[in-house]
């Protein structure tokens, strides 16, 4: 997908929730087997786009970089990732394409959002042949926010 | 930091010490320059396209569990052992030298120029094998057939701060440490290869020069962090993995000592006998 935005989430950070120090949104299943980009995350910025600064005052939260295989070099079937479980006996190591887990810390950014509910927005930006452009590459199967005492 | 390390069949073994390329000094440098010259020369498993290609193409891939994994750290410390390595075989008492973007946020100059003393400059390019050129327009990943890059093209992430890496180095767990660490490995990676260079992408990053510098600063962040958290380190149950395809398990890169280098900032001296 090109962009993400979460539906409005109950918000840690807001007055009455227990306090953290430390907070988290954790990205499962991310896919890596295209270009590599950079994936701009804001929080209650759901019109962050290409233009959008990372900067506090855009309520940037940070980032995570997709390093690509940037398509598959094999015969066919040399990239699916083997799905179901695995067997007990299989030692091989994991398929290079398993999908992947990103972390970003994002507390301080949380802190600053305080007020109502919140959306996380990620946005797949890489450098294009003309400057840089969004990418069709963000693939993740879920995210959670956590926080940490 | 470590000056020599116990071995079982001598007291004592002088280390050897990987500085950063800006404090290497021109013979050093040419050295280095000479050896990474000598290992393009050669087509066998001692040679360059050999090594570089065992990061991602041609295939087969042999980074299986270098990226994204827990053992990102020790597979990479094994990869960088072994080829320097084969670089001190071509010119003895070589050691990779480490990028540090922290300080130096551009291309550093050693690898910056094109030519050297009229020549084409090792550092600056090197040629991919054919065979990973072919394997990855089979892919729909066409790359120019030497190395080159776009550092700081608009649109990528920016290269890590100080203030980052001090950020990372306080992280008290290694999964937390390796991860977040790689992350800004990624940026940098993306930084320098921009839309089309090599290092942007995972299946010929390792054919750049500057490649290795990079890993080298990536490994000696982990060194500090070893050494600020000697409590902490890799969790038992990767200890035995092996970081294929190199023979060494997790556990036997733990050690940059016992593999015979720490890092340093600056070296001095002279022989003893001096007046």
């Amino acid at each position: 997908m090109k962009r993400f935005t979460s539906q409005p989430l109950d918000n840690p950070a807001r007055k009455g929730q227990p306090d953290f120090a430390r907070a988290d949104i954790v990205f499962y299943g991310v896919d890596h087997s295209g270009p590599s980009f950079e994936a701009r995350i804001f929080l209650n910025n759901p019109a962050a786009d290409l233009s959008t600064p990372r900067e506090e005052a855009s309520n940037f939260a940070g980032s995570f970089t997709v390093f690509g295989h940037a398509g598959c070099a094999g015969d066919a079937g040399h990239c699916e990732v083997p799905r179901g479980p695995r067997d007990p006996f299989d030692r091989r190591p994991p398929h290079p394409l398993t999908p992947q887990i990103k972390t970003v810390i994002v507390t301080e950014a949380l802190r600053r959002v305080a007020e109502g509910k919140l959306t996380i927005t990620v946005v797949p930006v890489r450098p294009g042949a003309n400057g840089a452009e969004v990418v069709d590459a963000l693939e993740f199967e879920r995210f959670s926010l956590l926080t940490y005492a | 930091m470590s000056t020599g390390t116990v071995s079982p069949q001598q007291p004592a073994v002088a280390l050897r010490h990987r500085l950063n390329i800006d404090s290497m000094s021109q013979t050093q440098l040419a050295a280095f320059r000479a050896a990474m010259a000598g290992a393009v020369k050669i087509s066998d498993e001692r040679g360059y396209n050999y090594q570089a290609g065992i990061h991602g193409l041609p295939l087969p891939t042999s980074c299986d569990i270098a990226h994204g994994h827990p053992v990102f750290l020790p597979w990479h410390r094994a990869y960088l052992y072994f080829f320097e390595l084969t670089l001190r075989d071509l010119q003895p008492g070589v050691m990779l030298p480490w990028w540090d973007w922290t300080t130096d946020p551009a291309i550093p100059a050693a690898y910056g120029k094109a030519t050297v003393g009229g020549k084409s400059n090792p550092l600056h390019s090197a040629k991919v094998d054919p065979l990973a050129l072919e394997q990855g327009v089979r892919s729909g990943d066409r790359r120019a057939p030497k190395t080159f890059r776009e550092p700081g093209a608009e649109g990528a992430p920016p290269l890590p701060t100080k203030a980052e890496i001090e950020g990372v180095l306080a992280l008290g767990s290694f999964a937390d440490f390796t991860h977040q660490l790689e992350q800004l490995h990624n940026n940098v990676h993306v930084w320098v290869g921009g839309d089309r260079g090599h290092m942007g992408d995972i299946q010929f990053a390792a054919f750049d020069p500057i490649f290795w510098a990079h890993h080298a600063m990536i490994d000696r962040v982990w060194r500090m962090w070893q050494l600020r958290h000697p409590q902490a380190g890799v969790p038992a149950a990767l200890l035995n993995e092996a970081l294929a395809p190199f023979n060494m398990t997790v556990a036997q890169t733990l050690d940059a000592n016992a593999l015979g280098y720490d890092y340093a900032v600056q070296v001095n001296g002279s022989s003893g006998t001096g007046g």
